[in-house]
Order: C-alpha cells, then structure tokens, then sequence
C-alpha cells in the first residue's frame, strides 16, 4: 500500500489547495482529480486523502458544505477561503524556492 | 493567528462540540459517498459488486482508522473525552449513591467551613483598596517607642507632602468621627459618620464622584474657608433617596452650613474594613469637627490625628519611598528634638498594613482559616479513605480496562475526573454551606451610631477560592486511589474480583490514613478547645463593675454650638437635675464608658520618684475623663485612697485616680496613693494620685488589660460626654423623664446613642466572642464528627475485607474472642499512632495561639481526655461490628466470601 511518505512532506497540503483554487469539488472528484493530473508519478492513497482534507478544513483554509452533484448525490464539496489563498501562495513561493534549490544541487557536476 | 481564520475555525469547533453526533454522521457520510463512488467505478469497469466493494475498501485503508484521525484534527478531543469522563463518572457514581453522597456530604462540610473564614480572612487582609491601582497605594506612619504605627499631625503632613518625590500624591484623612447631621436649618442634629480628608484625596486615588465634584485642591488651603462636603454613595441613597438634586444644597454638619458639591461612587465605599463614612469634609475645615480642645489641630505638630497615605509613582521601587521619608523624619527630629524625639517613619503596603502585629482581628481569621483547612484535611482524608475502598473494588473493571489496551494515563484520567466530579458537587455544597456560614457571622447587632459594616461576604474571590479548593482535594482524594488501582497486576485482577494480598504495602496506605485523621481531629478538637476556653475566661472573669440598670446617653453640646464655659455649665445643671430625678439611684458622666467600641484616649506622664530610662521623655497610658460621680454609679471599688469629690474642682490642686495596674507598674511594692505624675513631661503640670482603683474590663476582646488613669472632669473639661444613669427600675423607663430634664435645658440638645448598657455589653462581651467560639465550636464538633465517622469507615471496611482470613483462622481453630482481640487490637494500635501525633501537634498549636493571642500559656488536658476515649470508642465498635459479623459466618461460607 503505497504512503503519503511517497510524497514530499506536506506536499499533499499543497497539491489539495491548489486543486480547490481551481474549482470547488468534493473529496471523490479531488481524488479523481489527483490520480490524473499527477499520473503515476505522485500516488496518494485514498486514506490519507481525508484527514488531511479534514485538517486544512479545521486550520480555516478551505470550508465545506453539502451540495448536490451533477447525478444528483448529496456530497460534501470544499472550496478554498481567503486565508487559504493566501496559504496557498506562501506555500507555492516556498515550494519554488525549494525546488530550485534541490535542482540546484543535483545539477552540481561532481568535479 | 491571523482573525480572519478563527472567522472560520471558531464554528467547526463549536460544532465539533455541541454538535457531536452531527459532526459524526457527516463523517460517515461522506467516507460513504466515496467509497459507492469507488464501488461504481469498479463496477463499471467490469467488477462484480462484491469485487468491486472489496477493492474499494482495500484503497480506502482502515475506515474506523480514518475517522479517529479525523476526530483527532478537530482538536477537540481532550475536550469531548473529557465530557464522556464525566458523564462515565456520574454513571458509575449512581451506581454507589450512598457511598456518593457521604463523600460529597463530607467533602461540602469541609470547603463550607474553609469559606466562611476564608471570607474573613479575605475581608480582613486581602481584599483591595477600592480604587484604581490599589497596588500603589501605600501608608506612610510615623514610630515611636510606643508605637510604631503612629498618625501624623497636620503640619507635618503638610512637609512630608511637599517634600517628597516618590509619590504622585500624598493624601491625608482623619478618624472617622461622629458628626452632627441636619438637612435642614431648623432640624434637630442626627449623629452620622463624618471623615476630613484632604484636598486631593478623591483625585489622588482615582476616585470620579457619581455626581457633582470631589474637593479642588484650594479648597483645602484657608482654615475655616472652604464649606463644601461630599456624600457618600450609601449615605445619599439612604438619607436623601438618591435624589440627583442634592448637589449644591446647603446642609448642616456641627451647625456649620456646608455645601453639597458632590457624591462619592457606589464603587468606592470608603479606605476602611469595617465603616463606610457617610460624608467627607476637606482638612481645612478641621476646627467644626475637631475632638481634641487642648490642641490646635493647624497648628501643633504633635497633634498627629492623620492616617497618610500615598501612590507611588509607577516604577518607583518601596525602598527608595522608604529612603526618603527615614530621612525626612530624621530632619524633623532635628528641628523639633522634643516633640519628635526618637521618631522614626515607616512607608507600609495595604498587605503589611492590614497584617499588623497590634491588630488581633487578622489573627483570628488566620486562626479560623488554618482550622478550617484541618477539617477540610480530615474531610478529604475520609473521602480518599473512601474512594480508596471502592477503587479496590473494581479491580477487576479496571483490569479488564487495562487489558483491552487503555492507557494507565488515561485511566488515572477517568478516575480523577470522577473525584472531581465528586469534589465538585462538593464545592457547590460547600458554598453553600459557606453562605450560611457568613450570613450567621453577620447577625448581631453593633451598638454604634457610625456607619459600621460587617465587611465579610461571599464575593467572587471567596467562590474562586473555594471552587480551586474542591480541585485541590479531588486531586488529593482521588490521585492515591487512581495510581494503585491502575497499578493492579492484571493477572491476579482478572482472576478475582476484590484482591487483598496479605502484602504489609498494600495496607499501609489506608493505615496511614487511619493515623492522620486521629492525629488531625486531634490538633483542631485542642486548638478549638483552648480558644473557646479563651473566650471563656475572658467572660467568666467577668467585667469588675455592675451593669444592671445602667441607661447611656450620650451628649456633645458642640452640635448646638456650645461654647466651652456653656458646655460645662450644661453638664453641672444636667447631673445635678437628674440625681435629683425619681427613679435615679445614681448618675455619672465619663467620655468613654468601659467596654465601648471608641478608643480611649492616651495620656503622656512623667511618674515623680520614678527612673526614666535615660532615652525617653515620658510615659503614655490610656486614660479616661471623668466626674465624681463614676467610681460609684458603676460600682468600681477603690482599693486604696479616695474617688473624684466634687471639691476637685477646676482651681482646686490636680488630682488623677489610677488603677491597680498602673500603680504596681510605677510603685511596685509603695503605696501610689500621695504620689504624683507630671503631664506631658518634667515640666508639666504635677498631679496627684489620690486613689488606686481596682481594674476593669475596659475593651472587648481578650486583650490585655491596661494601665488606666482616670482624670476628673472639672480640671480636664470636655465637650462629648456620655452620661450614665442607674436607675431602681426598667432603664429603659428613664428615658422619658431624661429627655424632659434635657429639653428644660436646652430643647434642641439632641441626646445621642440613647441605649442601655446592657446592649454594649451583650455586644462586647457575649455576642461578638459568641460568634468566634460558635465558630471554632462548629469547626472542632465537625471536624470530630468526621474524623470518627471517617475512621468508623476505614476501620469497618479493613476488617471486612479480612473475612475469609477471619474464615481461615476460625477453620483453623481460633475463637470468636480471638478474633475480635486481633482486630480491635490493630484499630487500637493505629489510634494510639495518631493520638501521640495529634498531641504533638495539638501541644504545638497550643503554643502558637497562646503566643499569637492569649498569653495565658499552660497546656489543657481536659480536652484530651474528653477526645481520645471518643476515638478509641469509635475505633473499638468500627473494628468490633463487622469482625463479630465476620466471626459469626460459618468458616464454609467465609473461605468463598470475596
């Protein structure tokens, strides 16, 4: 069973509020959503997906609430809240300056 | 955090709490939405439902899992265990509601009985000032040799203000005195509870005025110019019913036309424990109040009659404060070497202020309250003693517990949320318990025309105060219980229902408790004792003169404005008609009648023939002003020489009677009666002793007596006397036939305090020590009451839990007789353990009281002998029932007993 440790550390936080900054969607469509946008490459489990949906729920950056879906079941759908947006930015500008960092190293040529 | 997200994380909370079984179902229904979504798409791609289902929840992982992480993100949990502790507690406490109720009986007598002298305690030293900041406000006092929290006079007021720096303000106010009250022009004076205090007085201490104004500052700079008064808040509702129109009316104070400018707040009651003064009058206006005629209050630097205080400048440190103002009594010393000889000056807290050494009243509320807490000891212990016994009875619930995998911490959680929930409902208990405790201490009546209050009460100090108490002792009652049932070994708890190995450990802790309770009930049962025995003496020593028939009023000719020759004359016509009115055995007058809530006055002597010590310039001692008539009207025997005559009149030569006290004070051994005492010093004027009376009861309380002397009237005239009558009858049927001589006189002297004496005395000497010794009285009977019927319970419940002992030694031959001898012998063994602590202690109590309080000294052992045969008796029939119950069983029975 694959772990959310496949993923970089709080990387999951990231990909979940940028998919809400897309669109609002309930937890099967973010599921869905994240099997095809990151292929195989990232694999979350369908665990780990809710508590930390829950988690950024609790922290104020993204709220829920009950809507119908296009076949009409009730389902819980998330948008992302203006603190969220905010988080979201900080976390992507980090996220950059983390990765270019790494790439950095790993591009060193070993002299 | 950032506003903004509590806008959005505040409800989820709130729903996660009070929403549970809401925030729940969402729960599950979203897990489910997505795993039929799953289940769908499985099957759409072919699966058969069931295939599809399984792979679904193979993907989703732990579904019970999930949902306790999710549980857990919310933040809330401690909170929502916490809230199923409780209601689990209050489950498993229905299940015992005898057990409960005992324990919560016990637990509510001991925080009740902690809250009524707590209440004193926080009255009498921890309540603060009434005003902005009142850490800042300290009281600055002037020492002496005598005294070491000596008053200031005006003048010197005036330089301390002036000429220091560590304050923003230094504020003076006078004692609080009678004062004679009239709305209007016309009307006959009501005698009210005035103070003088200084101009900036309210400013200094923040203090806004409800209405109108508080004193301008020049308002208190001319003598005599500045009229003006400030009612107080409880005065202007009371007296003018809060009519809002009062400010800028004239009323009279001492028959001076005063200004109304202003109400005080009802948030501010005044500086002082016990009195809210009804008005304030600016110091300048000191001559229509002033009390003492031989002194000029603007004038004398030694008539020190203010109390000062000041507020520190924010960051200035106390000692600096101190610094300054050692230094400038230093100066003052040295310009003044007579009237400020060896005079020190002393800057105090309110704490160090309120706890002072020549005040009793604290002392007995530390007394209460470490007594009180000894019964709140002794309650707990029998709760503890108690819980213990239940949690050994569920050794193996909490076995099972442990089994399935709950936390030691977590069990010791539900354990301690159970006592609390019991020491709670406890608390609550005691509050109320507490109330009634402090409504009783405020019943009696004090016989005073000033505006005194019995300041103690149930505040929100008191509550919290309490309610941290009842957590205090869930902690200790519950936490011994909670750590050895949880430390059960699993094994042997799952295989028997009650375990008790025969182990000496395990025993040790209720035995322990066993012991404490004897020792403790011991301690409060002698300290109880000895203060109730306190009172009793100072009441069985009686007062040295006779009270019956005694009527008291009291006059001050200064109301209407009388003169001093006027006064005089007044008094003479006065005692002469009423001596000669039918009915009248005898009349007197004194400025202070014995056993009065006014203080006496001080007299400074030097005694002829007698060493002073080399640094000193004179003697002070109590002293009262009184006419010929006294030592007779209260049946006061002079033991050597003669009482005041008549003939010791104003020309005639200076004479003073003292009393026995004085006399073997200065002429141990000599005869006092022909010796003389100079006033003042060694160039005063030289009186007489012409006689030595016996003493008296002169205050209430159980302080010492003091060195009296008595002054007559004629040579040392006054103007606020009290005249007592005796009369052959009712002294209540005098008042009339009084009244009329006085209205002959003068129709509009009011006459004042118009009461029997015997309402002073019950006051005094019966009602107030009632209070204290019902007090102690109720503490000590409780604290008792509990010991025995805590030690009633621990020694039952050891000796039942020996029955299939007791079995195994009967199967093996021993008799019924033995039996009880082992088991009463180890209940008695514990007793003896604790009485030999207890007596420790109690000795040591003992020690500390006399030393604080009584300076009687000598231990009393009545009362250990009343209390050990009580425990012992206790102890013998607890080990007694059930071990002749146990003996009683037949041994086949016994060996199955759990």
């Amino acid at each position: 069973m694959s772990k959310p440790n496949d993923l970089v550390q709080g990387t999951l936080d990231l990909l979940l509020l940028k998919i809400l900054a897309l669109e609002p969607q309930n937890g099967w469509a973010i599921s869905l959503r994240l099997r095809s946008i990151s292929g195989d490459v990232l694999q979350v489990s369908e665990g780990s997906l809710y508590p930390a949906l829950h988690k950024l729920e609790q922290e104020g950056w993204i709220k829920a609430e009950w809507k119908q879906t296009e076949n009409n079941r009730r389902a819980k759908f998330y948008s992302l809240t203006r603190p969220g947006r905010k988080q979201l930015e900080s976390e992507a500008a980090n996220w950059q300056r983390l990765s270019s960092a790494i790439s950095y190293v790993v591009q060193l040529s070993e002299a | 955090m950032r506003p903004e997200r509590w806008w959005f994380k505040a409800p989820l909370r709130l729903k996660s709490i009070f929403r549970r079984r809401r925030a729940e179902q969402e729960l599950d229904d979203e897990l489910r939405f997505h795993l039929e979504q799953k289940i769908e798409e499985g099957v759409a791609e072919g699966l058969s439902p069931e295939e599809a289902r399984y792979r679904a929840l193979r993907a989703m992982g732990g579904l019970e899992q999930q949902k306790e992480e999710m549980r857990d993100v919310r933040g809330v949990h401690w909170l929502t265990d916490f809230v199923d502790d409780v209601r689990y507690a209050m489950r498993s406490l229905r299940r015992t509601p005898g057990l409960t109720a005992f324990v919560v009986v016990t637990i509510a007598l001991g925080i009740g009985m902690t809250a009524t002298p707590f209440s004193m305690l926080d009255a009498l030293i921890f309540r603060p000032y009434p005003v902005p900041h009142p850490g800042n406000v300290v009281t600055l006092v002037s020492t002496s040799r005598d005294n070491s929290f000596e008053n200031y006079s005006y003048r010197e007021y005036m330089d301390i203000r002036d000429h220091t720096k560590s304050y923003d303000g230094v504020i003076a106010n006078a004692a609080l005195g009678t004062v004679g009250f009239s709305a209007e022009p016309g009307a006959t004076p009501l005698v009210r509870g005035g103070m003088m205090v200084s101009g900036n007085y309210f400013r200094v201490l923040g203090v806004e005025p409800r209405l109108g104004r508080g004193f301008r500052e020049d308002e208190d700079q001319v003598p005599g110019r500045d009229a003006v008064v400030v009612l107080g808040s409880d005065f202007w509702k009371r007296e003018f019913a809060g009519n809002p129109a009062v400010v800028g009316r004239i009323v009279r104070l001492n028959g001076t036309a005063f200004t109304v400018i202003g109400v005080a707040p009802e948030t501010f009651p005044g500086m002082l424990i016990f009195s809210r003064p009804d008005f304030y009058m600016p110091l300048a206006m000191a001559r229509v109040f002033s009390t003492n005629p031989q002194k000029n209050f603007f004038i004398d630097r030694d008539d020190r009659e203010l109390t000062l205080r000041a507020r520190l400048k924010p960051g200035t440190p106390l000692r600096q404060a101190r610094n300054e103002l050692a230094v400038l009594a230093k100066g003052f010393e040295r310009e003044y070497p007579k009237l400020n000889r060896d005079r020190g000056a002393a800057v105090h807290t309110q704490f160090e202020m309120r706890t002072r050494d020549d005040e009793n009243n604290w002392k007995f509320g530390v007394i209460f309250t470490i007594l009180a807490l000894a019964v709140l000891l002794v309650a707990c212990t029998n709760a503890a003693g108690l819980l213990l016994s239940r949690a050994r009875t569920r050794t193996r619930e909490i076995a099972v517990r442990l089994a399935l995998g709950a936390g030691r911490f977590r069990l010791i959680r539900l354990l301690l949320t159970e006592s609390l929930v019991l020491a709670l409902l406890g608390g609550l208990g005691g509050i109320a318990v507490g109330y009634a405790g402090i409504e009783a201490m405020g019943t009696f009546s004090i016989p005073t025309e000033l505006p005194i209050k019995i300041p103690f009460r149930m505040d929100t100090r008191v509550l919290l105060a309490s309610l941290a108490l009842s957590v205090l002792s869930a902690v200790f009652c519950g936490l011994a219980p909670a750590l050895q049932s949880t430390r059960a070994d699993l094994v042997k708890g799952l295989k028997a229902a009650d375990v008790d190995e025969p182990g000496r450990k395990r025993f040790w802790g209720r035995n322990a408790l066993v012991v404490a309770q004897v020792a403790m009930s011991m301690m409060l049962l002698a300290a109880a004792f000895l203060m109730f025995r306190g009172f009793q003496n100072s009441l069985r020593d009686g007062i040295g003169f006779t009270k019956d028939r005694l009527l008291m009023v009291r006059f001050d000719p200064r109301l209407v404005q009388y003169n001093g020759a006027q006064t005089q004359q007044f008094y003479k016509l006065l005692t002469e008609r009423v001596r000669e009115a039918l009915g009248v055995e005898r009349a007197a007058l004194t400025q202070n009648p014995p056993l009065s809530l006014e203080d006496f006055g001080r007299v400074a002597f030097v005694p002829e023939g007698f060493q002073m010590p080399r640094d000193r310039e004179n003697f002070t001692s109590t002293m009262d002003t009184v006419d010929e008539g006294f030592f007779e009207t209260l049946g006061i025997p002079i033991l050597r020489g003669r009482g005041f005559r008549a003939s010791d009149a104003a020309e005639a030569p200076r004479v003073a009677v003292v009393n026995e006290q004085f006399a073997k004070h200065y002429w141990a051994g000599a005869d006092a009666v022909g010796k003389r005492i100079r006033l003042e010093n060694f160039a005063g004027t030289p009186v007489e002793i012409v006689g030595v009376a016996q003493k008296i009861k002169y205050r209430d309380g159980i302080d010492r007596q003091p060195d009296f002397v008595y002054l007559p009237l004629a040579q040392h005239p006054a103007a606020r006397m009290v005249l007592l009558l005796r009369s052959s009858g009712d002294p209540l049927q005098m008042v009339k036939p009084l009244k009329d001589i006085v209205r002959r006189l003068d129709p509009n002297m009011p006459m004042l305090e118009t009461r029997t004496y015997e309402d002073l005395y019950r006051y005094a000497a019966v009602d107030g020590p009632r209070v204290a010794v019902e007090l102690v009285g109720a503490l000590g009977a409780v604290g008792l009451l509990l010991a025995i019927a805590g030690l009633y319970g621990l020694v039952a419940y050891n000796v039942s839990r020996r029955t299939r002992e007791i079995g195994i030694r009967m199967a093996i031959g021993a008799g019924p007789r033995d039996v009880l001898r082992l088991m009463m012998g180890k209940g008695l063994v514990l007793v003896a353990m604790g009485t030999v602590i207890g007596l420790v202690m109690g000795f040591a109590v003992e020690r500390l009281m006399n030393s604080m309080l009584f300076n009687v000294g000598g231990v009393d052992l009545t009362v250990y002998l009343i209390v050990v045969p009580a425990m012992v008796l206790a102890t013998m029939l607890a080990a007694y029932v059930p071990a002749r119950r146990a003996s009683r069983i037949p041994p086949t029975v016994a060996l199955r007993y759990e």
